[in-house]
């Protein structure tokens, strides 16, 4: 694959300083870095976020999803198990599912109706043996070679995960331990049922979403809302954390007094005056053990698990070229919620998604900062908040986990 | 002018003054006059901005629900006081108002809308499109909206809807 990349232009960058405290502007908009990021990252052997269980119920039932620039059909197999097949056909390349969701028996390309069961063997090739002893495919053709493309595909507690390559480690030890212990706190094995989607376009390079999430400290600053309702405060208790790689991470805040101190003096976001009038909108209950009121976990590549309060969601990352990137958010919650639990997570849900009184900010700030990005390529980011290393952090002014990130991707792509 | 489906009698007056609401709401909205919006609204509300697909799929998920004329000023202030986003301009057309039911829950209406939006520097552009169904209430000689729900027909929204609908 690395034969389609020119390889001069790659080779005349390097990365300043030599760590991951600056990280270039060119990571942000060379369509070389992007091409690699797909082979690298999205198409290597990582575990990608594909779906949930629950919006496969019964088998047939298949939605469409995209792994990195690639499209995927996720169904559950007469067997009950899951499957995620390339939704392109093998005789032209033609995608042979056009519905973004539903049941289906077996898979007909529109084309040419070349058949594949749910597990993606082809089953029928029309005309094969020709018309009247004219024509049709050779007598060496072989359709268990022709299938669609299929993923390795793993799933835990509901979530569905798969790879294009053949991933030497599990999932779980692709999460590693204290990963897999946050994951576990919000995938418990219950059931989930999904709530709806959301889903927006953002003009900026995919890598700045996961970036905003590994970066504690512009919640405080940036995030007026929250500040101003003490959902997230600098001088809460908090920690931002990291899998042995660095790859994944989680930011983890308590809720605390809403109050003025010192830290709310250094935030013009602090609105000490400012009260809601339907205080529905913020009626969080606890409902995980510990103490922890907002986690959010990073998964390397492509996914955000969201608990902010009552919201829960999944926030699928779709890179569509270098300057741009499709968020994908499935709200979800859990079967056995009460009717005032579901209720509570719809009104938090006007916290989040494209108008988000909370992370409409963050959409902005990407579209802002692509912008910036995009006036020189040759500048680069300072990431030295909380020093220059890369570790776990028991507060929120920290950039660690973008270091984190960083000395991840740096190794992935080589650069 | 609205509109009334086969087989019900509106009179002119009747449409008029639900022209004028009409008018009054996207008038307030492409002036960005905020806080003349949530006065639209009864005070027992429900306000929602939903894509096609959750409605179809029956997901109850919306980008915007506000249940009450109170949350929908809460969104007002937010937007004033906490948000952070690029300036834009949002236009709204309405269209094919139509007055489809009367009972006792009010006056049961669909139309079609555009949003247009301009970013400073740039063409203006189609952001959003969709359908709307509302529900219309007499409060004491006002026509209010008891119920408005925008669909829009797009699963992608452009990076932020930042002006209500």
């Amino acid at each position: 694959m690395d034969t389609a990349i020119p390889p001069s232009t790659l080779a005349a960058r390097s990365w300043p300083d030599g760590g991951t405290w600056r990280v270039p502007n060119w990571v942000y908009t060379d369509p070389v870095v992007f091409q690699r990021e797909m082979e690298r990252i999205f198409s290597a052997s990582d575990w990608l976020y594909v779906c949930l269980e629950a919006e496969l119920p019964k088998p047939g039932d298949f939605r469409r999803s995209q792994l990195g620039n690639r499209e995927v059909i996720a169904v559950r197999g007469a067997d009950g198990a899951i499957n995620v097949l390339v939704n392109r056909c093998s005789h032209r390349s033609m995608q042979v599912c056009m519905a973004s969701r539903g049941s289906a028996k077996e898979f007909v390309c529109p084309y040419h109706q070349w058949t594949y069961d749910l597990a993606g063997n082809l089953l029928g090739v029309p005309f094969r043996r020709g018309y009247r002893g004219q024509g049709g495919m050779p007598d060496d053709f072989q359709p268990e070679q022709h299938g669609l493309q299929r993923l390795a595909v793993t799933t835990r507690h509901g979530v569905v995960f798969a790879s294009f390559g053949a991933p030497d480690e599990s999932l779980e030890t692709y999460l590693g331990d204290r990963m897999l212990g946050y994951f576990d706190r919000v995938f418990d094995g219950r059931d989930l049922i999904v709530l709806g989607y959301m889903r927006q376009r953002i003009p900026s390079n995919w890598k700045l979403m996961f970036e905003n999430i590994k970066d504690p400290y512009h919640a405080s600053l940036l995030h007026v809302f929250l500040v101003t309702f003490g959902l997230f405060r600098l001088d809460q208790q908090s920690a931002v954390e990291m899998d042995d790689t660095g790859r994944h991470a989680v930011l983890v805040s308590r809720r605390g007094a809403q109050e003025s101190n010192e830290a709310t003096s250094q935030m013009r976001a602090f609105r000490q005056n400012f009260a809601l009038r339907d205080k529905r909108l913020l009626d969080p209950v606890r409902e995980f053990p510990g103490d922890a009121t907002v986690v959010l976990q990073t998964l390397w590549p492509n996914l955000i698990v969201q608990q902010q309060s009552n919201t829960l969601a999944m926030r699928q990352i779709v890179p569509l070229d270098a300057r741009s990137f499709d968020l994908a958010w499935t709200f979800f919650g859990y079967a056995d919620d009460t009717p005032e639990m579901r209720q509570r997570r719809l009104r938090q849900a006007n916290l989040m998604g494209p108008a988000g009184l909370v992370s409409l900010d963050d959409s902005e700030a990407m579209l802002l900062s692509q912008a910036g990005i995009d006036q020189d390529d040759g500048a680069a980011c300072l990431v030295e908040m909380g020093g220059r290393a890369v570790g776990n952090e028991p507060h929120m002014v920290t950039e660690t986990a973008i270091r984190g990130f960083y000395q991840h991707y740096r190794a992935v792509m080589g650069l | 002018m609205i509109a009334v489906a086969y087989g019900l009698t509106a009179g002119c007056e009747l449409r008029a003054r639900l022209a004028d609401l009409y008018c009054a709401y996207d008038n307030a909205l492409n002036d960005g006059e905020l806080e003349q919006w949530p006065a639209l609204f009864a005070e027992d509300c429900i306000y929602k901005v939903i894509p096609r697909e959750n409605v179809e799929q029956g997901l109850p998920v919306a980008v915007i629900y506000c249940e009450s004329r109170d949350m929908l000023t809460d969104r007002v202030v937010a937007l004033r006081e906490t948000a952070l986003f690029a300036p834009r301009i949002a236009r709204r057309m309405t269209t094919a108002i139509c007055l489809r039911t009367i009972d006792g829950d009010g006056m049961h209406l669909t139309a079609s809308f555009a949003v247009f939006q301009t970013m400073p520097d740039r063409p203006s552009e189609l952001f959003l499109c969709g359908s709307c169904r509302d529900r219309v209430m007499d409060d004491a000689g006002t026509l209010r909206f008891a119920e408005r729900v925008f669909i829009y027909d797009s699963t992608i929204v452009p990076t932020s809807l930042v002006h209500p609908l």
